[in-house]
């Protein structure tokens, strides 16, 4: 039996990969044990990296969920600007959006016919 | 599967990751002198491994100390898995028929997302941007990467990396097609030092800024793991790049009509030698001559510029195929 999937022009055999994912994750972690397992668990030596600043106490560090993207809005913040611009809150203009696009998607899809 | 291709499947990633270290030493040795330093030795690199694996293994206080200690393994095994894809010179690839263009593509991001992972579960602010920025730029430059695997999809209509190698791309199609795929190249090549964190791409890892990103918390046996898959994968997209815009054989080249082990062995070096242009070209020229971009510049440039420019490339393909 054969577990090679088909799309027609692709195919792929998943077992197969993650078998020798396994495979080679096993001597991923041979070389793993080859290494120097030893540190200073209850030293600095395990406190984050800070730059030389001292780590404040977790009840006091207040992260906010946006903060958890900040990363992302940062980077992207040309996308993210036009995205803010046009998300007035206003249902109508939603509406329209939602039919524009997918009007659009439809004259792709089926507009030669 | 017959033994012969469950033993090229173990042989050849291994062999993939002596080359992909001993083509970091040559990239190191050669940057080096495009800015008037002698450069380590060629074999650094497999002294740097070693001394990673001697050095101790800290495990960050806040780290999720599983998953932390996973996603180098899983790093290193995925990058190595895709070296089972790609046909290296006149051989097949150890899995021909088992995989194709696309399974590559998607273990081209496995990898880096086992490493914005690993970077995540740091417990680091350092490593969670880099970790974020590593995904920005994922999602940046998929899209062009995409665009190029679809253009010859459209040519050979198939997406086997077999097909594609057994016959050069310049000599299927018209002019204007290839005016198309050469756009393609142009894009996959700057793609190159992005999807392998080097400069002027290296913004996940940016050490003077953000101290190593994603890697700022490992060390030791973790960081060798990382190391090891980064000179993999290194290697891994160059051949790439040479199967796709550069199979041409040197047998067919200059007529010669070698059989057996000289045709092997002649063949196997003459592609080894393109795969180091293409490293030379896409990497080490690249990260020697250029500083820095900001994360949302290389999103910029990703989104707009590359973008355009493959998908100038694969209309013209459309057209002209």
């Amino acid at each position: 039996m054969s577990f090679t999937l088909l799309s027609g022009s692709g195919f792929w055999n998943p077992l197969l990969w993650l078998a020798l994912l396994v495979f080679f994750a096993l001597i991923g972690y041979i070389i793993y044990s080859r290494g120097n397992p030893s540190y200073k668990p209850n030293t600095d030596q395990v406190m984050p990296f800070l730059s030389g600043n001292v780590e404040p106490s977790k009840e006091k560090v207040q992260v906010k969920a946006g903060d958890i993207y900040w990363g992302f809005v940062e980077a992207l913040k040309g996308y993210y600007k036009v995205l803010t611009a046009i998300h007035t809150g206003d249902m109508r203009d939603y509406i329209l959006w939602y039919l524009g696009v997918g009007s659009i998607i439809l004259f792709l899809l089926v507009g030669g016919a | 599967m017959t033994p012969e291709t469950i033993f090229y499947s173990v042989a050849f990633p291994l062999l993939g990751v002596f080359l992909g270290l001993v083509y970091k030493g040559i990239d190191r040795r050669i940057s080096a002198r495009l800015t008037s330093r002698i450069g380590p030795p060629i074999r650094q690199p497999f002294w740097d491994v070693g001394k990673l694996l001697l050095k101790e293994t800290i495990v960050p206080k806040n780290a999720i100390a599983w998953l932390f200690n996973a996603m180098p393994i899983l790093a290193f095994a995925s990058s190595l898995t895709l070296l089972l894809y790609i046909p290296f010179g006149v051989l097949k690839a150890p899995l021909e028929g088992y995989g194709d263009l696309v399974v590559i593509l998607y273990l081209l991001t496995l990898q880096s997302l086992a490493m914005a992972i690993g970077g995540f579960a740091s417990g680091s602010p350092f490593s969670s941007v880099g970790a974020q920025r590593e995904m920005v730029l994922m999602m940046s430059y998929e899209m062009p990467l995409a665009t190029v695997i679809v253009g010859f999809a459209l040519i050979y209509r198939s997406f086997s990396l077999t097909t594609i190698a057994s016959t050069p791309v310049w000599s299927i199609v018209s002019p204007l097609a290839a005016f198309g795929v050469l756009l393609l190249f142009v894009a996959l090549l700057t793609v190159t030092p992005a999807e392998l964190a080097k400069l002027p791409f290296d913004i996940a890892e940016a050490e003077t800024e953000i101290a190593e990103g994603m890697l700022a918390e490992y060390s030791g046996r973790n960081l060798a793991l990382f190391y090891l898959s980064d000179a993999v994968r290194g290697f891994a997209m160059a051949a790439i790049e040479v199967v796709l815009f550069f199979p041409f054989t040197l047998s067919s080249i200059l007529g010669l009509s070698l059989t057996g082990f000289a045709l092997y062995a002649v063949e196997a070096l003459w592609f080894l030698l393109k795969v180091l242009i293409i490293y030379l070209l896409a990497v080490t020229l690249v990260r020697t001559s250029f500083g820095r971009f900001k994360i949302d510049q290389a999103s910029r440039i990703f989104w707009v510029h590359v973008n355009l420019v493959a998908l100038l490339g694969l209309a013209l393909i459309w057209v002209g195929v």
